[in-house]
C-alpha cells in the first residue's frame, strides 16, 4: 500500500509541475475543440500533434502529458455537439446522442452537459484507480516474459484488434500485414541489408510512423471529408435556467454511473475493444436493469440513466486503453498505438520495464489523466458555448487548418519535401482502403508494432536455433493462442447463431 | 469496385513484395532467420487475404456523390502541389495559396479564401515558428522574415 502512495506521489509531483499543468490544461482545451468538430476524433487530434509536441522540443513526459489531455479532451467534446446537436463528434459518442439530444430538446442542455462531465469524471477517477492497483501487477507478470510470449501476445493483439473492429476480420487481417509490411522498409536493424527501399536515400531509414500517422488520419480523412461537402452548421445554445445537475438528478443516476464506470474500465483494458464498444455495453446493461425495475424508465427519450451510461463508460475504457500499452508494451486501441508511437520517437520502448526505469513518466501521465479529467470538469459547464462556436468555423478555413497543421508537423521531423509527398501518397492509398472497408486501427498498430514483432519472432527462433515449437513452449503463449484463437472465432459463431435463431424466429 | 477489386490488389501487392523481396539477403548469416523471413511471411498472409476476397467478392463500394471523385482528385493535386511548394515558396506563400485552391474545393469565395489564407499563413507562421520554436522554411520571403 505504502508502494502506492508513493507512486502517486511520484506522478502527481511530475504533473503538478508549472509546465506540465499549463500543458495539460492547453491539451484539454484543444482535445476538446477537435472532439466537437465532426469527423475528427481522438486520434486524429492525437495524430497531428505528436510531431509539433516533438518539434517544441517537450520532453517525453510533458509531450505524453499533452496528448493525453488531447485523447481525453476530444472524448469529452465529441459529447457537446452530440447532447446539442444530435450530430456525434466521434463515433463512441454515439450512444450519447441517444438520451443526450431528446433532454436538451426538452430544456436541459446545461444540466445534461454538467451531468455526463459529472459522470465522464467519475468514470475517470474509477479507470485511474484500476490502472493504478492493476497495472504494476500486470507489468510484475509481464517482466516473466521472454521473446516468444512476446510475440505471441502481439498477436493476440491484432486478433482482438481484428476482430473486434468489424463485420470482416479479414480486411482487418489485411490491415495489420500491410501495416507490418510498412515497417520492414528500410535497414533491417540485425543484418544490415536494405530491405524495399529500391535504392532511395529517403526510404533507407523507413518510412516515419508520423508520415503514415498523418497520412491515414489527416489526409484521408479530409478526402473523406470532400465526398460530401457541408457548410459549417452553427449553433445557439440557449440558456436554460439550471446550469448544474441537483443532488436528486445526481442520486437518481449514481448506479448507473458507478457500474458503467466499472464495464467502461474492463472493456478499455482489453486490447482491441475501445471507448465506442465500452459505452454501447454499458448504455444496454443499463436500459436492460433499469427497465426491468423502473416502469417509468424512459430510455431513448431523455432518460438521465442513458445520458451518463456510456458518458461514464467511453471516458473510463479510454483511460483503461493505457493499461496494454503502459504494461505490456502492446497497445489495445488506435489512439494509444498512436500515442506508444509517440513514445518510440523518443527511443522509449513502453513496457513491463518502464514502471521501473521511468516511474515518473509513467506515474506521471496516470496523474495527468486524472488532472485532465478534472479540467474538463472545470472546463465544460462555463465554456460550452466557446466549445460550440467551433463548430461554426467552416469547412473552407477548417480543411486547410488542418492540412497546414498537418504539414507543419511532418516537416518538422525530417524537415524535407520528400516525407510531405509521401503523406499525399500514402493518404491516397488510405482514402482508397477506407472505401473498400479497411480498418485503419489494425494498420497503424501493424507499423508501430512491426519492428518489436519481427525482433522478437527472431530473437525466440535464434535461442531454439529455428526450432518452431518455441512459439508453443511455455504455458502462457499456450493461453494466448487459444486466447488469440478464441476472439477471432467466438464472435463470428455468435454471429452465425444470432442468424439461425433470427431465421428460426421468422419462420 | 468490390471486394474482389480489393483482393486482386492484395495479391498484386503480395506478387510485388514476394518478387522484389526474394532477393533480400544477409551476407553474413549468423542467426536462423535472417531478414527475408518475414517479408515473406507478411507476403504470404497478404496474398491469402486477396485469395479469399478475390474468390468471394461482393460488399460493393458506395459509390460517391456526383462530382466527389472531381473534387477528391483536386484535393490530391492540390495537397501534392502544397508538398511540392511548402519548401520552395516558404510557409506562408504556399499555406495562403493552398487554402485558396482547398477552400474553394470546400465551398469558399475566392476573396474569403484568399484573405483567410494569409491571415492563416501569417497566424500560423508567427504561432509555430516564433512562439512554439517549430522551424518553418521561410523560401521566397527568406531575407523579410
Amino acid at each position: 500500500m505504502s508502494g502506492l502512495i508513493d507512486h502517486l506521489s511520484i506522478g502527481f509531483g511530475v504533473a503538478f509541475s508549472l509546465t506540465n499543468l499549463l500543458v495539460a490544461a492547453i491539451g484539454s482545451f484543444i482535445g476538446t475543440m477537435v472532439g466537437v468538430l465532426p469527423g475528427l476524433g481522438p486520434i486524429n487530434g492525437v495524430a497531428m500533434l505528436i510531431p509539433i509536441a516533438f518539434a517544441m522540443n517537450l520532453p517525453p513526459e510533458t509531450a505524453l502529458i499533452l496528448l493525453a489531455a488531447v485523447y481525453v479532451g476530444a472524448e469529452y467534446g465529441g459529447r457537446i455537439t452530440s447532447i446539442l446537436l444530435n450530430v456525434p463528434g466521434e463515433a463512441s459518442a454515439i450512444m450519447t446522442t441517444l438520451d443526450g439530444y431528446p433532454l436538451a430538446r426538452q430544456g436541459l442542455a446545461n444540466v445534461a452537459l454538467s451531468l455526463s462531465a459529472a459522470s465522464a469524471f467519475v468514470g475517470a477517477i474509477v479507470s485511474v484507480i484500476g490502472i493504478v492497483l492493476l497495472a504494476p501487477l500486470l507489468a510484475k507478470w509481464a517482466l516473466a516474459f521472454g521473446p516468444a510470449e512476446y510475440f505471441v501476445l502481439m498477436v493476440f493483439a491484432f486478433c482482438c484488434l481484428t476482430s473486434l473492429l468489424g463485420k470482416q476480420p479479414i480486411k482487418g487481417t489485411l490491415a495489420a500485414m500491410i501495416g507490418l509490411g510498412i515497417s520492414t522498409i528500410g535497414v533491417d536493424a540485425n543484418s544490415g541489408v536494405y530491405r524495399y527501399t529500391f535504392d532511395s536515400v529517403h526510404l533507407a531509414d523507413g518510412i516515419d510512423f508520423v508520415v503514415v500517422v498523418i497520412a491515414l488520419f489527416a489526409v484521408a480523412e479530409m478526402l473523406e471529408m470532400l465526398e460530401k461537402v457541408a457548410a459549417g452548421h452553427s449553433v445557439e445554445v440557449k440558456s436554460s435556467g439550471r446550469k448544474l445537475f441537483n443532488l436528486k438528478e445526481l442520486a437518481f443516476t449514481a448506479a448507473s454511473i458507478g457500474r458503467s464506470s466499472l464495464v467502461g474500465f474492463g472493456v478499455g483494458v482489453l486490447p482491441g475493444a475501445g471507448a465506442s464498444v465500452a459505452a454501447a455495453v454499458a448504455y444496454s446493461q443499463e436500459k436492460r436493469i433499469n427497465e426491468a425495475k423502473d416502469p417509468n424508465a424512459k430510455f431513448g427519450q431523455g432518460d438521465m440513466r442513458g445520458l451518463v451510461a456510456p458518458e461514464s463508460a467511453a471516458t473510463a475504457s479510454a483511460i483503461g486503453s493505457f493499461v496494454p500499452m503502459l504494461t505490456l508494451g502492446v497497445p489495445g486501441s488506435g489512439t494509444t498505438a498512436v500515442m506508444m508511437g509517440a513514445l518510440t520517437l523518443y527511443n522509449i520502448t513502453p513496457g513491463p520495464a518502464l514502471f521501473d526505469t521511468k516511474p515518473d513518466l509513467v506515474w506521471g501521465l496516470i496523474a495527468s489523466l486524472f488532472i485532465a479529467n478534472v479540467l474538463l470538469f472545470l472546463m465544460n459547464v462555463p465554456m460550452v458555448r466557446v466549445f460550440s462556436k467551433v463548430l461554426s468555423v467552416p469547412g473552407w478555413l477548417m480543411v486547410p487548418g488542418i492540412l497546414s497543421i498537418s504539414y507543419i508537423g511532418v516537416y518538422a521531423i525530417n524537415a524535407g519535401t520528400f516525407d510531405l509527398l509521401m503523406v499525399v501518397g500514402i493518404g491516397a492509398l488510405g482514402y482508397l482502403l477506407r472505401k473498400f472497408g479497411v480498418p485503419m486501427a489494425p494498420l497503424v498498430l501493424g507499423v508501430v508494432l512491426g519492428d518489436m514483432m519481427e525482433q522478437n519472432l527472431r530473437r525466440a527462433l535464434s535461442i531454439t536455433n529455428g526450432d518452431l515449437s518455441v512459439l508453443y513452449a511455455s504455458p502462457v503463449s499456450v493461453g494466448l493462442w487459444i486466447a488469440a484463437v478464441a476472439v477471432v472465432i467466438v464472435p463470428q459463431l455468435l454471429r452465425r447463431l444470432r442468424a439461425k435463431r433470427q431465421e428460426q424466429a421468422a419462420a | 469496385m468490390n471486394d474482389r477489386t480489393l483482393g486482386i490488389a492484395a495479391l498484386v501487392l503480395a506478387a510485388l513484395m514476394t518478387w522484389t523481396g526474394w532477393d533480400i539477403e544477409a551476407p553474413f548469416a549468423y542467426e536462423p532467420v535472417g531478414p527475408r523471413a518475414f517479408p515473406m511471411l507478411i507476403a504470404l498472409v497478404i496474398g491469402l487475404c486477396g485469395l479469399r476476397l478475390a474468390i468471394k467478392g461482393g460488399n460493393p463500394v458506395e459509390p460517391n456523390p456526383p462530382g466527389a471523385n472531381a473534387r477528391i482528385a483536386m484535393m490530391v493535386l492540390v495537397a501534392a502541389a502544397y508538398a511540392f511548394l511548402f519548401q520552395w515558396l516558404g510557409f506562408l506563400i504556399a499555406t495562403a495559396l493552398m487554402t485558396m485552391f482547398v477552400g474553394r474545393l470546400f465551398g469558399g469565395s475566392w476573396l474569403k479564401c484568399a484573405v483567410g489564407g494569409l491571415v492563416m499563413g501569417v497566424f500560423f507562421y508567427v504561432l509555430f515558428d516564433k512562439v512554439l520554436d517549430v522551424v518553418l522554411p521561410a523560401g521566397l520571403l527568406g531575407d523579410l522574415l
